[in-house]
């Protein structure tokens, strides 16, 4: 047993620094009410919110430490959705802990969050005391599942591997271009927008077909939106 | 003896006659059919007193193997099927039961907790799953909160479950990453590599020299962040790059 320091900087309840968590949700009210649960422990604070995705990653770049709880609201949306929130963060900030937020999303929206590197996912529509023990959880870098129902991790597992399975057998363009069609592009336009030729589109189209064993791009857009890897109208 | 399974009979008649279950009158409860699958007669003889102890559920068979689990279900249709997942082929018969709805409920009764055992039945849809250790003597209670519309999973296991979850997310990710940054060569020669083909064979079958096989094997030790073949053919299983067959 080592002895504590004297001056009393450090004792049981009060860690020498709060938790700190960020907010990142497009609706006020859900920030607010965060921010005053989180505010009222001891052991926590808020560092910052954000209302979308863009001012989330400048929020977070200005804090400067190693560790905070970023709590994405899955509601995000347009271009930079929370997935895409939750995907870049993941990449540029290995060390800290990201929730998926949400009210009873369903479990293909939390499977998609975990999928894209979510360290969990907490429900804003559990016991507040729950809420908050789940982000100490993930603090010590605990895997958290947070849901007012126990049975959705059996439904949680078969939708990220559904998305597996439709990622692992096309190749990095090839979902570019699923992505795109499912916006409802013609293959001109497609070729378009990603730069190559009408003809180089209806190549991978067809490849896309024969790997994921369908028979037209309707089929693949189902696929691809079963899976989780594009929800109509918001590529990652 | 005989008394008893008039009674069942009568039971099971009013139960199809009804069109709508729902409709019942909640002020009889009905008997609750149980069947047990576990290798131990000892376990099955506690399940089957625990649960004649508590009020309204009724052992109706037993099964010491998945084959006579699935055989004893199809002729007695039980409310819950009490199944160890442990029995040799203990996913399949579980599978078995629910692809042809052959019992109300599943409840699996077991001493594995492994995370890959949990997430795969919690994966089949059972609606409970109860550790032998802690669970064993309050299995008839449990049971009725099963059939009350609770899922009943204990602390212990759901947080196994969760665990599990996460590093079956991160694998999957990663496996899709890895996946995207492989050529189309690149991940044909590690499908023959993992099929156990030597250097020289993969070349002969692509028409290629062993040299360059062995410079695309090196870039897809690099991706996989394996040394080894034995490496490369695990990571790219787990993954889920490739099947073992």
């Amino acid at each position: 047993m080592s002895k504590r320091p004297v001056d009393g900087s450090v004792s049981e309840h009060v860690p020498r620094r709060r938790l700190g968590v960020i907010v990142v949700d497009p609706l006020p009210v859900v920030r607010a009410g965060l921010g005053l649960l989180i505010d009222d422990r001891p052991d926590m604070e808020v560092l910052a919110e954000a209302g979308t995705a863009d001012e989330g990653i400048e929020a977070i770049q200005r804090t400067r430490r190693s560790m905070v709880i970023v709590l994405v609201g899955l509601g995000l949306s347009g271009d930079h959705d929370a997935y895409w929130l939750i995907r870049t963060l993941r990449q540029r900030y290995p060390t800290h802990a990201i929730l998926g937020c949400g009210a009873n999303a369903d479990p293909t929206a939390i499977s998609r969050a975990l999928f894209v590197g979510a360290d969990g996912y907490v429900d804003k529509n559990i016991d507040p005391v729950d809420f908050l023990q789940a982000l100490r959880k993930a603090a010590n870098r605990e895997m958290v599942l947070a849901t007012p129902t126990s049975s959705v991790v059996g439904q949680i597992v078969e939708g990220i591997d559904r998305r597996r399975e439709v990622e692992v057998k096309l190749t990095h363009r090839e979902r570019e271009v699923l992505v795109v069609a499912a916006e409802g592009l013609t293959a001109r336009q497609m070729a378009t927008r990603l730069g190559v030729r009408e003809r180089t589109i209806t190549t991978h189209l067809a490849r896309i077909y024969g790997k994921l064993g369908v028979g037209s791009r309707l089929g693949a857009i189902r696929m691809a939106a079963q899976s989780g890897l594009v929800s109509v109208g918001a590529p990652e | 003896m005989a008394a008893r399974a008039r009674v069942r009979h009568a039971q099971r008649v009013t139960q199809r006659g009804v069109a709508f279950p729902g409709m019942i009158d909640e002020g009889a409860v009905r008997t609750a059919r149980l069947v047990v699958a576990d290798a131990h007669p000892v376990v099955r003889r506690a399940v089957r007193m625990s649960c004649e102890t508590t009020p309204g559920l009724d052992v109706v068979g037993e099964a010491d193997s998945v084959r006579e689990l699935l055989a004893v279900c199809e002729e007695r249709h039980p409310d819950v099927a009490i199944v160890d997942i442990a029995l040799p082929d203990g996913f399949e018969g579980i599978r078995g039961l629910t692809e042809h709805k052959l019992a109300g409920a599943i409840v699996v009764l077991t001493d594995r907790v492994e995370g890959s055992v949990v997430l795969g039945a919690l994966r089949l849809g059972v609606e409970g799953y109860l550790v032998k250790a802690s669970a064993l003597a309050t299995v008839g209670r449990q049971i009725r909160r099963v059939l009350d519309g609770e899922r009943v999973i204990s602390p212990e296991v759901e947080r196994i479950a969760v665990a599990e979850l996460g590093r079956f997310a991160r694998l999957a990710r990663e496996g899709s990453e890895v996946r995207a940054s492989l050529t189309p060569r690149e991940h044909e020669i590690l499908v023959l590599i993992s099929r156990g083909l030597t250097m020289r064979q993969v070349a002969t079958r692509l028409g290629i020299s062993p040299r360059t096989v062995e410079t695309h094997v090196a870039k897809l030790y690099r991706k996989l962040e394996v040394r080894s073949r034995v490496q490369a053919v695990s990571r790219a299983v787990s993954l889920g790059l490739v099947e073992l067959r």
